[in-house]
């Protein structure tokens, strides 16, 4: 059993006891600091998980307290509650979803515009929450809210919440091991990349997102009953806030860190309130030192400590054996890419000049061509990175000037880029997961675990000419730049794609290394039904490698054919040894 | 026609006071990269600077040096405890500044409790203007809030130290390669972006109520400022305050209070969703 199931098991018979051993004026007080903690929870799962950071989450907490403040005001029974807390719990997940699909389909990316939409929302709700006296009850806010039928809000209450937050923990900690999971951490580390591995990943963060809309409307709705009172307060800026500050205290990693956080500055405020007036200072302290120098707050003290002591935190021995051959995915049978006079123009610089070709077939193409030639910028345009401004570039008969780079892998494309993209804080292990989900993984498996025992008998083979690839617990970012290469060659590869575009494969890599990658992509060549299109300046690599070679220079096509046949062409001798520059 | 003219007096006056306190937050945010949550304290720190030259009995125009000289004082103190290592990490300062802030109202709270302070006029009366009788202190403000911006703008694009910090937001490593020491121009830019913050609280505080809780306001519409005019111009800036300054003034006069600052919240949103560029031109 690992050792966070044992500590979470105890904190959970701590909190049973709690009550009997101390007085239930104190269960009371905690009965509250849990709810923020279940908050917090959900703000752990989209800051410390996917790395953006909801602003405004008492908006959703405020939303779930009026909606089922407004409905404990009349006497209702336990089947309209059970009523009231599903909408108290769905409204807010909906709301929150339609925010996050609407603002990260506009913007990839964690910058801080989603934050700060999120607390201006938070304002708006508070302002809305004030103005609209016939529903909300204004500034006085909702009074006279009954506690839920049978249910003492100073006694038995309590446990219900110790239940809906052992409730939220498991199904937290269930989304946090799924392949959903891994996805949105996978956001996190290198979204670009995940993009470049078929996923919508907007869709990903907005789904979180909206799981913690959910989880604050949950908690909202116990706190109307708790306090028999909401007041525009719950949803304002300042609650926002203070829930992110708890949230960071204690640690957003983990979903036991949010609720001790609230938990502690909650008693400690309670405690220090009467005896010294100034706590606050003592908690912006704490929190401004966990912002500069322990961004894991006091969850990551204790995973160190627990390391210390000799107990695994997070055991890797629960990974699971691959044990099942992957689902198959569709092969396009018809392989032809054609460049139709695409113009693409930045500014006064000109990238793409009306660059045409046609290729089709399996094998090699080597992409040559001088520094800023426009190599990179048409696979960036063939993949929906750069916008075409005229022209036509279509795979198999279907256009490509309108793609979105995560559509392009269900089109059979995958691209390896110049600099090594991986997921540097994930395990090697789990960079090779996510890339054997493309195409394969599909949506009703997203919260399955049956993905992470799928075994491809390409990764078997690849793992014999990169061993280092088949370690489980080795973090990615511990790698070699020339091992971060092969592995961003292997994941590129791994989703079996019908174009390989590889953007300088052997950049950076030494002598040996080189030759390791050469064989690799030659023996994969000729073993699968890609077309494969290589970037390479190391001529060694295109006589080698090359079946066919295209030579651009400043935007156009200037030669294409063998690379003897390239070799006897004036255009690229001038070129490439002077003459026309 | 009377009421026009008042009309348009306010509206030039609101939108030079909002630029004056999202100047400094304009700076500190448009060139470092800090979201700096503090900056309204610094207007809070101002406004008390007044109160405190009004209680010492001295010419309120002491209250100038005393706010300018607190704001970089203490700007430079967080700037080389705190902001100094997150440059480059833009949720970091926005949350290591958030818990500064309450340490600032915390700190004017020990010192001066939380009751609500006012601060004399200085320039009573009115000026006649285009047939209005329009405050002095008002047309005072407009004029050294225009002054400020002519200077600035003048120091900006003019002074080798303005040439300098223009490197830098384009390019910090190669202005530290070509010898410019970008540790100390962060911290001056820093320091003089607070410390105009200080000066509008300065300014302000004879209009204004002044408690210790008044910074969360000038941060917020400094935010919706910058949100909307963008980053990176002092056109954008004065741009912005116009569009919220004018909205916040046209919808309150026709509905409410509460619609206007519906409406800034709305537009607010709305930019940040649709045209966010410009406002993380950042390097």
């Amino acid at each position: 059993m690992a050792f966070s199931i044992v500590v979470k098991l105890s904190l959970l018979s701590l909190l049973i006891a709690f009550p009997f051993v101390t007085n239930s004026y104190s269960a009371y007080q905690l009965g509250l600091y849990l709810l923020y903690g279940i908050v917090g929870q959900g703000i752990a799962l989209c800051w410390g998980k996917g790395g953006f950071l909801p602003l405004g989450q008492a908006l959703f907490f405020g939303i779930g307290a009026y909606i089922s403040g407004l409905m404990l005001q009349n006497d209702v029974g336990w089947g309209l509650v059970i009523v009231t807390l599903s909408l108290a719990i769905v409204i807010p997940f909906l709301l929150a979803g339609v925010v996050g699909v609407l603002v990260f389909n506009r913007q990839i990316g964690s910058g801080p515009y989603f934050s700060l939409i999120t607390l201006a929302l938070a304002l708006v709700g508070f302002q809305l929450a004030n103005s609209q006296v016939w529903l909300t009850g204004g500034f006085n806010g909702l009074t006279g809210i009954n506690g839920l039928p049978n249910i003492d809000s100073f006694g038995s209450l309590y446990f219900v919440i110790v239940g809906a937050l052992v409730l939220t923990t498991i199904i937290l900690s269930k989304i946090m091991g799924s392949p959903f999971g891994l996805l949105l951490e996978a956001v996190r580390e290198n979204e670009e990349r995940l993009q470049f591995l078929g996923n919508n990943t907007s869709w990903i963060k907005a789904a979180a997102f909206a799981i913690s809309g959910g989880i604050a409307g949950l908690a909202g709705a116990f706190f109307a009953p708790h306090q028999g009172i909401v007041t525009p307060q719950v949803l304002g800026f300042i609650l926002s806030a203070e829930l992110v500050i708890w949230t960071a205290v204690g640690g957003r990693f983990g979903l036991l860190g949010p609720v001790i956080g609230a938990v502690l500055i909650g008693f400690l405020a309670s405690g220090l309130r009467d005896a010294f007036v100034y706590w606050e200072v003592i908690v912006a302290f704490v929190f401004i030192l966990v912002v500069l120098r322990l961004p894991g707050g006091i969850g990551a003290i204790g995973v160190h400590l627990s390391r210390k002591i000799g107990l695994n935190f997070h055991s890797y021995d629960e990974i699971s054996e691959r044990s099942r051959p992957v689902p198959e995915v569709d092969k396009i049978i018809t392989r032809e890419l054609k460049f139709e006079e695409v113009t693409i123009t930045r500014g006064s610089v000109v990238i793409l000049d009306k660059l045409s070709f046609k290729i089709e077939g399996l094998g090699i193409q080597c992409l040559i061509g001088p520094n800023g030639a426009g190599k990179t910028s048409a696979l960036n345009a063939l993949t929906g990175k750069l916008e075409v401004d005229s022209g036509e570039i279509s795979w198999c008969g279907r256009s490509l000037n309108n793609v979105r780079p995560f559509q392009t892998l269900s089109l059979g494309i995958g691209r390896k880029f110049q600099v090594p993209s991986i997921f540097p804080n994930l395990t090697i292990r789990q960079n090779i997961d996510l890339s054997l989900w493309v195409n394969r993984l599909k949506r009703n498996q997203l919260l399955s675990m049956v993905p992470y025992t799928w075994k491809s008998d390409l990764l078997e083979k690849l793992e014999e000419v990169f061993p280092f690839i088949s370690d489980k617990s080795l973090i990615a970012g511990s790698l070699s730049v020339g091992e971060r290469q092969m592995l961003d060659f292997t994941m590129t590869v791994l989703s079996e794609p019908s174009l390989v575009l590889l953007d300088e494969p052997c950049a950076g890599l030494s002598k040996a290394e080189t030759e390791t990658m050469i064989k690799a992509i030659a023996d994969l060549s000729k073993s699968s039904k890609s077309m494969f299109i290589i970037v390479e300046h190391d001529m060694q690599v295109v006589e080698l490698l090359s079946d066919n070679v295209l030579v651009m220079h400043q935007g156009k096509l200037i030669a294409q054919g063998s690379l003897a046949e390239i070799r006897s062409n004036k255009d690229v001798q001038r070129v490439y040894a002077g003459g026309t520059k | 026609m009377e009421a026009f003219a008042t009309f348009l007096l306010n509206f030039v006056y609101v939108s030079a006071i909002l630029a004056l306190v999202a100047l400094g937050l304009a700076m500190v945010f448009g060139l470092l990269g800090v979201m700096n949550m503090a900056h309204g304290e610094f207007v809070m720190l101002g406004a008390y600077s007044a109160y405190v030259v009004q209680t010492a009995q001295i010419s309120f125009f002491w209250a100038i040096p005393l706010a300018i000289f607190v704001s970089a004082i203490l700007g430079f103190l967080i700037e080389w405890s705190v902001i100094r290592h997150l440059y480059n990490r833009a949720f970091d300062t926005l949350l290591a500044t958030w818990g500064l802030a309450i340490l600032i109202r915390k700190g004017v709270e020990v010192v001066f409790t939380r009751d609500y302070k006012s601060v004399n006029q200085v320039v009573p009366g009115t000026v006649e203007l285009f047939g209005v009788n329009y405050p002095a202190y008002r047309l005072i403000l407009i004029s050294i809030i225009i002054c400020i911006f002519v200077v600035l703008l003048l120091w900006y694009q003019r002074s080798k130290v303005g040439l300098r910090v223009r490197a830098m937001v384009q390019n910090p490593g190669l202005a530290a390669a070509i010898g410019i020491d970008i540790a100390i121009l962060s911290r001056v830019t820093f320091v003089i972006g607070v410390s105009t913050a200080g000066l509008a609280g300065a300014l302000l505080a004879p209009l204004v109520r002044v408690e210790p809780y008044i910074g969360l306001d000038y941060l917020l519409s400094s935010f919706f400022i910058l949100v909307v005019g963008g980053l990176g111009s002092i056109e954008g800036l004065l741009i912005g305050s116009t569009i919220i300054g004018g909205t916040d003034a046209v919808i309150s006069t026709i509905f409410d209070k509460t619609a206007g600052y519906m409406s800034v919240l709305i537009i607010s949103i709305l930019f940040l969703w649709l045209r966010p560029d410009g406002i993380f031109y950042r390097r």
